[in-house]
């Protein structure tokens, strides 16, 4: 009861706060300074209940969802597995920042770090709302969607497959969580898991996972937004009409704006006319797997060395694809 | 003690202050200033339900850290026992923002003040972002950074999308058209013969023509497709020399009159708006367009 009345104060005194600050004059901070904060803080609002569904799905998948379950849908073989876990985003159609912690629940639950890497790579691009959006936006034009499917396909399951051959896929985590995971399967978590009401646990588990993630979104939301102050776009959107440039200028476009996947194409199309569609292409894809809201957030999970690797191998297959695309196109 | 503290609580906090900043954003109609309204529901119900979370967690978690039989704190001897890479170099990695409680548990006092304070500056960053600093709509700077009415093409093809070609635009009803229609349709080159004799009617905020400051300035709004992130900035230049002695850059004006030919000669625009009518205006509560 305690904790009700001091969260009940808390709430008070950040609403009471909201009330008087907000006759205030924007005015007074310099343009850039003010552009800053409603950059940053738009990304907070419009990733935040993203992250919010991801976490409350991930304690659904963790506590409530018998682990039989699981067993029996998914394949034995490694490859097999990856594939199916890939095209889970069609029933769960949850934004990429949502994502990062249904991953971490995926693995908790005892699935392997390369399939969890394969769904958080493909499930952004796999799933029916970005289908769809991107389909209204570029139709069946210049092969754009069916490389966006494609290609997000092959390269989650190309990560997938050379993550498997790591000797050690738990080395590719976070100290922190690691051992968090290692409690949940371990023989103490099992042991008294009907002793502590699974109510109880969700709940702890959600103050631990927002713990986590939240410190992580808000820094890369600051950083997105400072990105987006001091970067000229001109020079990029400029470089976008060449064969050779238009995919990196786009890939790097797709890292800074770090927009969700679910809308992307439209926003792409805004230039679609200049440029070319294998720089459109990878920027899709690219965009769809890191960016660097997501590479905040994925560092709570993996470490920096693994994420440096699984960034690289996204790249250079984008790049590829992309390339491949303008050849075709 | 502290490590779980923390390893809880910050998530809570931060937690509250966002459902606090959405909910009375959502409440004040102020929403649209950061995101599309299609996402209007989905940000008011997950805020609503993440409300709920933290209500349950104030009154369940502080007697979970009693009873708790493998809550972090317990992990990490179980981490320590199995002796797993601890010494690889790049997973024994001290980033304050991530591995907080490794670092606590492993560092020494000064690296426990540094994450403590990590923490304190992260709550502190977002009380200011979200609920000191009053919501505002971006500004003339970030009309700087992204190309004014680059992306007019998008009006086109977003129209075809929804199947509605750019030539319906052309044959519309103009008395209705906003700064982003008009934007367009001088994008796509409408010349003097379609244009004369039409009126606008536009409302928008005042930024200068970065070519011919001094006598040329558009009546712009930005582009919104998700949030304000991937704002466009989309502008109906205005003739008027000396406008800046009247209106100042950023603020709102509602203009009305017909398109002529740009006597700038320094302009890159082919035709501008000579208004008839232009006067400062309130911001619209709907600051941005989609």
């Amino acid at each position: 009861m305690i904790g009700l009345v001091i969260g009940a104060v808390v709430a008070a005194a950040l609403i009471v706060l909201r009330l008087v600050t907000s006759d205030l004059d924007a005015g007074a901070l310099p343009n850039r300074m003010r552009d800053f904060v409603t950059l940053a803080t738009s990304v907070v609002i419009e990733s935040l209940p993203f992250v919010f569904l991801g976490i409350l799905i991930s304690i659904v998948v963790r506590f409530w969802v018998p682990d039989r379950w699981l067993h029996r849908i998914m394949p034995r073989t490694p490859w097999l597995r990856r594939v199916v876990i890939s095209l889970v985003g069609v029933l769960l159609p949850v934004c990429e920042c949502g994502n990062v912690p249904l991953a971490r629940g995926f693995i908790m639950k005892g699935f392997s770090v390369p399939e969890a890497m394969t769904f958080l790579l493909a499930a952004p691009i796999l799933n029916p709302v970005t289908i769809v959006t991107t389909y209204q936006a570029f139709g069946w034009n210049d092969g754009i969607l069916a490389g966006r499917i494609i290609g997000g396909f092959v390269i989650a399951n190309l990560v997938g497959w050379v993550f498997s051959r790591h000797p050690q896929p738990e080395a590719l985590l976070t100290p922190r969580f690691e051992a968090a995971c290692r409690i949940e399967a371990g023989p103490s978590g099992s042991g008294s898991a009907g002793a502590r009401p699974r109510l109880r646990r969700s709940v702890v588990a959600f103050a631990e996972e927002t713990s986590t993630m939240l410190p992580a979104l808000i820094v890369g939301s600051a950083i997105a937004g400072a990105i987006q102050v001091g970067l000229s776009r001109d020079i990029l959107v400029a470089l976008g009409s060449n064969p050779i440039w238009s995919v990196l200028a786009l890939m790097l476009l797709a890292f800074v704006v770090a927009i969700c996947s679910n809308v992307d194409a439209f926003f792409i199309l805004a230039f679609g006319s200049t440029f070319l569609p294998g720089g459109v292409v990878a920027f899709l894809v690219f965009g769809a797997m890191v960016d660097v809201k997501m590479i905040t957030l994925m560092r709570t999970t993996f470490t920096t060395a693994a994420l440096v690797r699984l960034v690289a191998i996204v790249a250079l297959a984008s790049i590829a694809l992309g390339f491949g695309v303008n050849l075709i196109a | 003690m502290r490590d779980r503290l923390l390893s809880r609580w910050r998530g809570i906090v931060l937690s509250l202050i966002g459902v606090v900043a959405i909910v009375w954003l959502a409440a004040t109609g102020q929403l649209g200033l950061y995101i599309h309204p299609r996402y209007y529901e989905f940000t008011v119900v997950m805020a609503v339900l993440a409300g709920i979370a933290v209500i349950a967690a104030f009154a369940l978690v502080p007697g979970a850290a009693d009873d708790d039989g493998h809550d972090h704190g317990d992990g990490h001897g179980h981490a320590d026992g199995g002796g797993h890479g601890h010494a690889d170099g790049d997973r024994h990695d001290h980033d304050h923002v991530h591995d907080d409680t490794a670092v606590a548990r492993t560092g020494s006092g000064w690296r426990t003040t540094a994450w403590v304070a990590a923490t304190a500056l992260i709550v502190a960053g977002t009380v200011g972002a979200l609920l000191v600093v009053p919501p505002s709509t971006l500004t003339s700077a970030t009309v700087d950074q992204r190309d004014l009415n680059a992306s007019a093409a998008l009006t086109n093809a977003a129209a075809d999308a929804a199947g509605q070609s750019a030539t319906d635009l052309v044959g519309s009803d103009t008395t209705t058209f906003t700064v982003k229609d008009w934007a367009s349709l001088l994008r796509q080159g409408a010349g003097e013969d379609y244009l004369a004799g039409k009126t606008a009617d536009i409302t928008g905020f005042v930024t200068p023509d970065p070519a011919d400051p001094d006598n040329v300035f558009y009546v712009a709004r930005f582009v919104v497709t998700c949030c304000a992130v991937d704002a466009q900035p989309v502008g109906v230049p205005v003739y008027l020399p000396g406008w800046q002695s009247d209106y100042a850059v950023d603020s709102w004006v509602h203009a009305t009159g017909g398109f002529g030919s740009n006597p700038s000669t320094s302009s890159t625009q082919a035709i501008v708006l000579e208004p008839t009518a232009l006067a400062a205006v309130d911001q619209p509560a709907e600051p941005y367009v989609y």
